[in-house]
This record gives structure tokens, sequence and C-alpha cells, in this order.
């Protein structure tokens, strides 16, 4: 099937962009000088046989001495091998990897409960104001979807806390939490702990999964206002997308013929208009989610949540006398840029897989 | 260029199929109201080939979009006119379906009345396609990209021929040996062999046996015997009668039956409306609100199952209409049907796209086509194949078409009568032969003359000098006759009136003051 | 069907004008008409007009930047004005707060001025350095193609594989650290700006550049190849005005974004990597100052200084999308 051939292709190009991801993170590490990068590997509370110990670890790890191709070279190399150095913050301190191995589940889980959340309601919502523009319920929806692609997540956030957040807003103590304090760390929960199945890290998801609901509720409890931030941007900006093609499909020449053909008014709505307006917003849940993954660290930063926002927040600002840590900043751009690559290449497959066009 | 004398005396004791009387359409732009139709007014009879030409913009494809009412809304409508398709008037209702307040030129307020137009736009669902269908400019922006060219002819299918199909079912399930005996009477008192096969293919069709074909011919030519072949042809059918649920097809067929009902009163309220009979709307009103209540009552399950799982609880029929499909394609002429009906549109040459389109056109039988440019974005000799195929069609089937084209030569080659449009306006309507050698209106006359009829090349060249200036804006069309500012022959009166298309000869219309002092009542 | 309008006569008043003169005037007299991008042109305009005067004549506001009072009162929207305050405010002389005050009794209005004039300031300069970047770039690789446009190509992608804010936090660190390591003085918001503009002239570069490749095969250049004419020339009189109309387009989208973004990074906290005043006011920086105030239910620390941030966005959005439906070919009829 020509589809497979599409994916080892597209899978081909990300080849490319992962080399340039590497080396652009590559290139940040380099921009600071090789003492603090030697310094910034060390645990400064550690004894001072250990302090040796970690130098030297740093030494090899940066390649120091060699050409600077080579460097490149070992820092791939270490990357493969899990290396990505340590950092040490008021949130976390320890290896880059696993500290982003703890968090990444977080994040990936609110960043999915957003997307879903999202695309459920944007495909009704849009299809709906899409096929009666220029009405009420088109500007409604549109000055709706304009002010929320507009609004600073940020702000957003710190307003949803006002109005529903627990002992701050009309709802008092019957409000949702607006702080991750209460939200089980992964480590406290029982059924993570090693020789327990422990299938997706995401505590919603894994509390589910082992029938444990009234954990399941906290976890619910705890990303509703999360989600409902993060969504309100992508769901603006898909229902905008979702709208235009609605409207531009209708006034296509084969929705003419299909009138032509004698199908119904619904039957030209659902079966020609809306898949062929569909289709297209594919594509843009790949941009919305670029947008929504620097919506995540934001979120995260405010209701206080465990994910890899946090992290890499944390290496930037999390520390005493704002000691940066590097290797953090550098291992969470990694991981983000990851997240989204793989998010494109779903997107792109999904899209081929719908759009025969594609395949060709 | 061959042009063949028609039996344009014949049509006129017929009653057209489509007949349009004073049409307009016009479009609300924001830089204001284009008056692309100014009372249009033509019919088109039962087997003839109508031709509509003209410059582009002069409202050709306006007007064949017009009698489909599929005028893109906004910016354009309708505005007023009748439009008789096999006698009933879709344009009954256009009083009730909006309102439209001119306040200026660009500022046009339009109120739709939502209920009305759903009735209205459900009432054409059941007319077009059905009794009139559509082919277009460009093929390829006329596919659905993202659906199968069969899935597309299928679809027409499905919504207009259930009934018929289910028919067929019905009848293969209960066959008789008297319906085996008449066919092959029937089959053994013909000569020719075309009309041989086609008799087989139609008993075949009529009780959707058409995987028997091949094998009933082949006993036919074999063997002499009646009765062996009776019986052989009978157990065929009768080995082969699979697990269709009868009782299913029964309730389908019941359904699709009651919507015919249901359109058919609703036609018949609309005129009631337009009488202004009360008591009689008030019959049909309540006459229609019975057959929803039935309709609600009986075949609830039916609707829910057609709605969840209308592909497997329509499977046979989809069989069917797949056969019936495939059928059509090699019909225009399509290489590898079985190939073709599984492809998409862009998988497809132009010249593929075309005959597609009017396969599609063809799917439901329907007794006249609309064939809006189809040839212009064709090369020439897929253009001439196209152009074969519809003429074939319209002689085969004695299926009516209207024909749009700019070309000239396209018309004389298919035409039998012609009407030359202009600025939204016809201004001469004649039998072709008469048109190209006869004819009257000064547009006209020099449109002929811009015939290459030797050097191809000359075209642009002489068209210029024949006719000077270009097609009107039609914003701010010139006022009485709109050809007068080109016009070599223009009077003081064609600026203050509007020549009436009146018949000056024998089947021959014209609107110019040269010819008749007739003008049109503001 | 009667028309009240008074038509022109064809001919009667036709002056010969320059076409890309008429072109540009029709196209004026189409914004003027479009009441949407006229609405967000007003508030952007205003916006722009309050952030000038904060710099032309501050003490008309009555308060430059990095003025703290001592009062630690915090009053909510409509107060009326009292003698606690060192000196009256000449702006504000016989007024309210209308807009409350926030930490250190700042009042909020002038405060947002003080704001919307960095905020204003910084994010034209980001956005037109990065377009002029990006315009550049993506005009020379498209028109000659070859290696260098591969290669552009691929840095974009590199650069489109990240998600933009964690990007500009990235950027904003190691750029900050590695200058004031060196000890350069720079100030910080210009640290911010110019870690913006590196990474904001991909958006641009690969629009043009997706212009260009369009425009390269157009017939008007192909007439000027063959009139001789050299490529550098062609890129620079016929491609670039070609591809001025989108970017700008896309420059009034972007600025909102840029805001955003501006905002965005000073309120989680950067601003004291890059050694600014936590209490320069600036939108972000504002919102963070009034989180401190959230657990007391206070909320005009944070609601109003986020309302006319949002207005701004949403008003250069909607200008943004009307120009896009003008400029857009498609669109006009």
């Amino acid at each position: 099937m020509e589809l497979k051939y599409y994916i080892i292709r597209r899978l081909l190009i990300l080849i490319p962009t992962a080399l340039g991801l590497l080396l652009m993170t590559f290139i940040l590490l380099r921009a600071i000088p090789v003492s603090d990068l030697i310094a910034n590997y060390v645990n400064q509370r550690a004894s001072p046989a250990q302090r040796a110990i970690e130098k030297q670890q740093a030494i090899a790890l940066l390649g120091i001495g060699q050409p600077l191709p080579e460097q490149f070279y070992i820092y791939i190399v270490d990357i493969l091998h899990g290396n990505l150095g340590n950092m040490y913050s008021n949130f976390y301190s320890g290896p880059v990897i696993v500290g982003i191995e703890d968090y990444l589940p977080f994040t990936l889980e609110l960043t999915i409960f957003t997307v879903i959340v999202s695309v459920l309601i944007a495909i009704p919502l849009g299809t709906f104001i899409g096929s009666r523009p220029n009405t009420v319920a088109d500007s409604t929806g549109r000055v709706f979807s304009l002010i929320f692609f507009a609004m600073p997540i940020f702000w957003l956030a710190l307003v949803l806390q006002l109005v529903f957040g627990k002992n701050i807003g009309p709802l008092g103590a019957y409000g949702l939490p607006i702080s991750g304090q209460g939200y089980p760390s992964t480590q406290q929960v029982g059924f993570i702990v090693n020789g327990v199945s422990q299938p997706t890290h995401m505590l919603f998801i894994d509390s589910v999964l082992h029938g444990d609901f009234p954990l399941a509720l906290v976890a619910l409890e705890h990303l509703i206002l999360p989600v409902l931030t993060l969504s309100m941007s992508i769901l603006a900006g898909l229902l905008r997308f979702i709208r235009a093609g609605m409207v531009d499909t209708a006034n296509q020449e084969y929705i003419k013929t299909a009138r032509a053909k004698g199908v119904p008014e619904k039957m030209v709505l659902k079966k020609h208009i809306r898949k062929n307006a569909l289709l297209p917003s594919v594509t843009v849940i790949g941009l919305l989610v670029a947008g929504l993954l620097g919506g995540v660290v934001v979120v995260e930063d405010i209701f206080k949540l465990e994910g890899l926002g946090r992290l890499s927040l944390a290496a930037v600002v999390g520390t005493v006398g704002n000691n940066i840590q590097f290797y953090g900043v550098a291992g969470t751009i990694l991981f983000f840029g990851l997240i989204l690559m793989l998010t494109n290449l779903i997107v792109d497959v999904v899209y081929a897989f719908l759009d025969p066009r594609i395949r060709y | 260029m061959i042009i063949e004398e028609t039996k344009s005396e014949k049509t006129q004791e017929i009653k057209p199929y489509v007949e349009v009387k004073d049409l307009v359409t016009q479009f609300f732009t924001a830089r204001g109201i284009v008056k692309a139709l100014d009372r249009v007014s033509f019919s088109v009879y039962p087997g003839e080939i109508y031709g509509l030409v003209g410059e582009s913009g002069c409202g050709k494809s306006v007007t064949s979009t017009s009698v489909m009412d599929l005028i893109p809304d906004p910016p354009g409508r309708v505005v007023s006119g009748e439009i008789f398709i096999d006698n009933f008037n879709i344009l009954s209702d256009i009083k009730t379906l909006a309102r439209i307040k001119i306040k200026s030129e660009t500022d046009v307020r339009i109120k739709r009345n939502k209920r009305a137009l759903k009735r209205h736009n459900n009432v054409l669902s059941h007319i077009r396609g059905d009794k009139i269908s559509m082919i277009f400019q460009e093929p390829f922006l006329a596919l659905n990209p993202t659906m199968s060219i069969g899935e597309q002819i299928m679809e027409v299918i499905m919504l207009h021929n259930i009934s018929s199909i289910s028919e067929s079912m019905i009848r293969r399930e209960n066959i008789s040996s008297g319906d085996v005996n008449e066919f092959i009477t029937k089959y053994y008192s013909l000569n020719d062999d075309t009309l041989k096969r086609k008799t087989v293919n139609n008993f075949t069709a009529s009780y959707a046996i058409h995987e028997f074909e091949e094998s009933i011919i082949s006993l036919l030519t074999t063997s002499d015997d009646r009765q062996y072949i009776e019986t052989e042809i009978l157990n065929m059918i009768r080995e082969n009668k699979s697990g269709i649920n009868i009782e299913n097809i029964k309730t389908i067929k019941g359904y699709y039956d009651l919507q015919r009902e249901i359109f058919q009163m609703t036609l018949k309220l609309l005129q009631a409306e337009r009488t202004g009979e009360t008591s009689a709307v008030n019959r049909y009103t309540t006459e229609i609100r019975k057959l929803k209540r039935i309709e609600s009552g009986n075949f609830f399950n039916l609707k829910m199952k057609l709605r969840f799982a209308y592909k497997h609880y329509m499977a046979e029929y989809r069989k069917e209409a797949r056969r019936r499909t495939m059928e059509l394609l090699t019909l225009v002429n399509i290489a590898g049907p079985e190939v073709v009906i599984d492809s998409y549109p862009h998988e497809l040459s132009g010249g593929m796209q075309q005959r597609a389109m009017i396969a599609m056109a063809l799917a439901s039988n329907p007794n006249m086509l609309i064939a809006d440019e189809p040839t212009t974005a064709l090369d020439v000799t897929t253009q001439a194949q196209i152009l074969e195929i519809i003429k074939d069609l319209n002689k085969l089937i004695g299926m009516a078409v209207l024909f749009i084209t700019h070309d000239l030569a396209v018309i004389a080659e298919t035409c039998n009568r012609v009407g030359v449009m202009y600025a939204g306006n016809i201004v001469e309507e004649a039998s072709t032969v008469e048109t190209f050698n006869d004819p009257k209106h000064p547009y006209t006359v020099g449109l002929m003359s811009s015939v290459p009829r030797a050097d191809k090349k000359r075209e642009k060249e002489l068209k210029l000098e024949t006719i000077p200036g270009t097609v009107p804006n039609l914003i701010t069309p010139p006022s009485g006759c709109r050809f007068h500012p080109r016009c070599k022959f223009a009077m003081d009166i064609c600026s203050l009136k509007k020549p009436k298309l009146v018949e000056i000869s024998k089947n021959h219309k014209v609107a110019c003051f040269l010819y008749s002092d007739e003008s049109e009542v503001e | 069907m009667q028309t009240t309008i008074s038509i022109f006569k064809k001919g009667a008043v036709q002056r010969k004008r320059h076409p890309k003169v008429e072109d540009m005037i029709e196209t004026l007299k189409l914004i003027i008409k479009n009441k949407v991008a006229m609405t967000g042109l007003v508030i952007t305009m205003t916006y722009m007009i309050l952030a000038l005067l904060d710099v032309i004549y501050p003490a008309y506001l009555g308060y430059g930047p990095n003025i703290i009072t001592s009062l630690p009162q915090l009053l909510p929207p409509g107060t009326p004005l009292g003698e606690q305050l060192p000196t009256p405010p000449t702006f504000a002389n016989g007024w309210h707060y209308w807009f409350g005050t926030t930490v250190g009794a700042y009042p909020l209005f002038p405060a947002i001025l003080a704001s919307l004039r960095i905020d204003l300031g910084y994010s034209l300069v980001i956005v037109l350095t990065g377009a002029i970047v990006g315009i550049f770039v993506g005009t020379f690789s498209g028109y000659f193609g070859g290696f260098w446009d591969e290669l552009m190509m691929r840095i974009t992608d590199v650069f489109y594989s990240i998600p933009f804010l964690v990007m500009a936090i990235a950027f904003t660190t190691i750029l900050s650290y590695s200058l004031l390591q060196d000890h350069v003085p720079v100030n910080g918001f210009n640290l911010v700006a110019l870690a913006l503009i590196i990474i904001w002239w991909p958006t641009y570069a690969r629009l043009t550049r997706s212009i260009t490749l369009s425009l390269k095969s157009s017939r008007f250049i192909e007439a000027a190849v063959a009139s001789g004419s050299s490529r550098i020339r062609n890129v620079v009189t016929h491609i670039i005005p070609g591809v001025l109309s989108p970017v700008f387009v896309q420059i009034s989208l972007d600025l909102g974004s840029i805001v955003l973004v501006f905002a965005t990074l000073e309120f989680l906290g950067l601003g004291a990597i890059i050694q600014i005043n936590s209490y320069t006011p600036e939108l972000g920086n504002l919102i963070t100052i009034g989180q401190a105030y959230l657990v007391t239910g206070d909320w005009w620390p944070i609601f109003i200084p986020g309302v006319f941030l949002l207005i701004f966005t949403v008003g250069i959005n909607i200008f943004g999308d009307g120009m896009r439906d003008v400029l857009d070919p498609k669109m006009r009829r």
C-alpha cells in the first residue's frame, strides 16, 4: 500500500530535522563558557571526592580537548545513551533524563486531554457555525474565537482561578483546586511503585485502569482548570479554521454538483461539505500543539503542576541566585521538540490516511 | 460545417419539457447589483438539443444554474420568473422565499424565510438529478475530491432509484416460468442481434440478475430447446436466491414510496398555494401531515437503521447500484471501468473526469441534461469524443439537452435549435440552420461573420472588427436594448425601449427594432 | 426594481493615474469600508498614541517608570483620590483611581501606560526587524534556490520543531548569560528583543519564500529575465514589492502574538535573569505582581492589566484579519 511508503518517507524527513534540533541544543550549550558547564554538572553539596569524579564525567561528556565535530558526535552518542547531564534546582535535582522521565507523562496527559477536549468541542461547534455564515450564531462564534485566540494564557489561568478557585472565587470551598498541592505525585501512588503494573504513568488514566476511582476524581479535579485554560486558545484556533473551511468548501463547485444531483441539503452538509472542510483542520492541529506546549509551561507554573514545563522553568529561574541549569534547559528543549515532531508526524500520517490526494 | 435540418416543425405540437419564462437573476455585490439575467424566456422540447451561445459573461451559465435553481446565495438570487420542469413550476413559491429590500445599489437587505427555503430545497432535491441533471465546465472542480468516482455515481442511484431497484429485486424473488417464457418468446421473435442483446439486458436488469447475463446468452445461442432453457434459467435464479430478506426490501420500498407520495403531495400543495385555493391548501396540508405521521409511526425502526447502519442495511442495494455504475461507466466509453470505479477524481484525466460526470448525470435516467460548457476545459480530440457521447445519448435515450457554449462550431455540430444570448437577454432564437444561414439580429450577424471559416488564427482580429466594444458592465447595463452601444444600426428608440423577442418567421424569433416595433412592457 | 443611487457616467470623471497608484487607492478605499479592520486600526492607534504620549511627556501622566511610592495600601478601582499620595499626579488631578492601585499604592492606569510603551515599542522593533531579515533571507533563497535555499529550509524546520515559548525562554536565558558573563552592558529588554528576533525571522522567511516561488514563475518575472535584468535587481525591484502586502498582514497579526510572548516571558519571571527591576511596569510583570494578591481575592491587579493586553491583541488581530480580507485578491470582487 502507498500509505506505508508515505510513512517511511515521512520518517526519513524527520532525520535531518532531529539532527538540526540536536545541533541547535549543542550550539546553545557551547555558547556557555566550558568552566561554567562543568561547574553546572557537579553537585556543589557533595563530598570533594564525589565532586572530583563528577568533574571528570563532565569533561568526558563535553569531549573537552576534541575538535568541535568530534564533540558534537560525543554529544549525540551521550544523548542516545540517555545522558543529558545533571541539574540542581529547588524543584528537582539529579540527572536531567530522570527528571524528564518523571515529569514527561504529566505533560503528555495534559496535552492529550487538552487536544481531545478542544477537538471534541471544536468539530461540532465549528461545523454548526460554519454551516450558517453571517448569522447571529456565526458572529457570536467568531467574536468568541477571536477573543480567546488573542487572550494571554497566563492571564486566563489567573482569571479562571479567581472565578473558580477553591477558597478564592464565589464558589468558596466548593471551587476547584488552584495549585498542584494534593495532586499525588507519581511516587506517592501505590500502583506506580515497582512491581505493580504502571501502563502509562499518567495518573488519571492509570487510576482508571486500576479501578481507583476516588483517585481518578482527584486527578480530574486538578486537571479541569488547566485543561480549560489550555483548550481555550487551541479551541479558538480550530474553530476559526473549521469555520473558514466550511464556508470555503460550501462555495466549491463540487458542492454545486452535489446539489445538482439532488442530494438533500442535510446530506450535502454531512457528506460533502463537512468531510472536505474538516480534512485540512487536521494539519492545523500540529501548529496549534506547538502553541499549546508553550502554554503548558505557563499553566504548569501557575497551577503548580509537576510537568516538563515546570522542569524547564526550574532550570531557568528555579534556583537560588538564578544559577541557570544549562543541561536542564537543553534537555527540556530537546524533549519539547521531540513531542512536537511526533505530533506533526502523527498529524501528517492521519492526514495522508484520510485524504486520498496526499498518497501519490 | 455540416448542418442537419431538424424536426423543428414537429416540436411545436409537443409540450416543452422545460419552459423558462421571464427569468430574472441578480447578484447583489458590494459594487452594486449585477443584473445578470433580464427576462430570459425559452423552452426545451423533449428529445432536442437546444444550444445557448454568446460571448463570455453574457449570462449563459447563470441561465443554466438558474434553471436548476443553484445560484449561490449570497450573493445571487433568482428574483422573479417561472421555470416549468415537466409541467411543474419550481419557482411557484419564489415570492415567499425571500424579501429583498433595495435601499441603494450597494446596500441590499435580503430577508430569507427559512421554513419556506427548507421546503423549497426539499422539493427541488427530488427534481434535481431525477428529472434534470447537469454537467459542468471544469470536471476536476465539479467532482468531490475525497470521494471515489463510484461512490459519487452510486450516490445518485441510491437517492433516486431505490424504488425501481426494490421492484426488480422483488420480481426476482417471485419469478415464475411464465415470465421467463415471455422473455424467451420475445427473444426468438427478434432477428436483429443488437436488439436481441438488448432484450437480454432488459430482462436481466428488470430482475436484477445481471451476473447471469453471459450464461443466459450462451444458453440461448447454444441450445434450441426452449423448455430446457426456461428451466435452466429458472434454476439459475432460484439457486441464487441468497439470503435477501424480502420483507426488508418491501419495508424499504414502502418507505421510499411514502417519501415519493409526500413529495407529490407537496407539489400539489405548492400549486394550490399559488392559485390561492384555501380549501385545497388545507386538504393537502392535512394529507401531508397524515403521511408524515405514518412515516414516523411505521418506519421509525427503519429510519434508525438507515441512520446508523446505512451501509450494512443497504448492502444489497449498494451492490446493485455498483453494478449499474459499472454499466454507466461502460456506456460513456470509459476504459477499464472496474479500475476507474474505485479511483479518485485526481487520478483521472480531464476527459475521463468529464465522462464520469456524464455517467453521474445519467445515473438516475433523467429526461434532460444541462451541459454547461462541457468541452471548454478539454483538448480538441477529447472534446469531439464527449460531444459524440452527448449526441449519442440524445439519439438513443431521447434525452433533451440544454447545451451551453461559446463555441459556434460546437453549436453547429450538435444543436437543433439555438438561442443567442447577449448581456443577459436572448436576442435571437431559431433553428441551427437558420441561425447560421440567415441571422437577423445585428449581434448574431456579427457573431456569425466572426466565425473563422478558413483561418482559425484570425478569429480574434475578425471579432474585434465585426463587433466593436465589449460586453457591458451588468451593474450599469445600457438602457433600452443592451446591445445598442455596439450596434451599427442603432436608432433612437434602441436606447429608450427594450425590444421584445418576437416571432418574425416560423420558429425564428428576434428581439430587435429593425424587425418589429414591439417592446417589453416595463 | 428601482435604484436611487446616482451612477457615474462612464468616461465622465476619468483621470489617468498610474495603475499602481490606482490600485493602492482602491485598496485604501476597501480598508476604510471594512468596518472590522477600521475598528482594529482605531484600537491599535489608540494604544500607540497612549504609548507615545508616555514617551514624549511622561510627567503629564504623573509618573515615569520605576517610581515606587511607599504607601502599603491596595485600593480598589474607583476610589477617589486622597491626600495620601506624595505628589498628586497631574494627569489624574481631580480623577479617581479608576483602575485601582497595585503594589505600593501605585495607580494602575499610569503603570499600564508606562507598560504599553515598553511592550509596544519592543514588539514593534522585534516584528519589524524579524520581518526585514526574513524578507531578505526568504526572497533571495527562494529566488536563487540551490544549496542555500535547502539549508535555509532545514534551519527554519528546526526552528519550527520547537514550541515557540520554550525556545524563547531558552534563547533569552542563554543569550543573557553569555553576554552578561562577558560584562557586555546590555539593557535586559534589548536582550529579550534580540532573542525573539533570532527565533522570529523564520516565520517571515518561510512566508516570503513560498510567495517568491510562485512569483518567480509568473509572467512578469520571465519578461524581466528575458529583457536581461540581473537576478539581484529582479529580486529587489519585482519580488520584494510583491511579498510586502502579505508580510504586512503577517506583521499585524504577529504584533499581537509578540506582545503576548513578551509579557509571558516577564510573567514567568525572566526579568530576574535579564536583570530587570521586578517593579518595572510591563504588562506581564504587572500581572505577576498582581498574582500575589490572588489569595485575598483582590482581582483588579490581575484583571485590569490583562484586559488592556487583551483589548490590544484583539484589536491588532481584527485589524490583521481585515487587512487579509482586503489584500487577498481572492476576496476582491
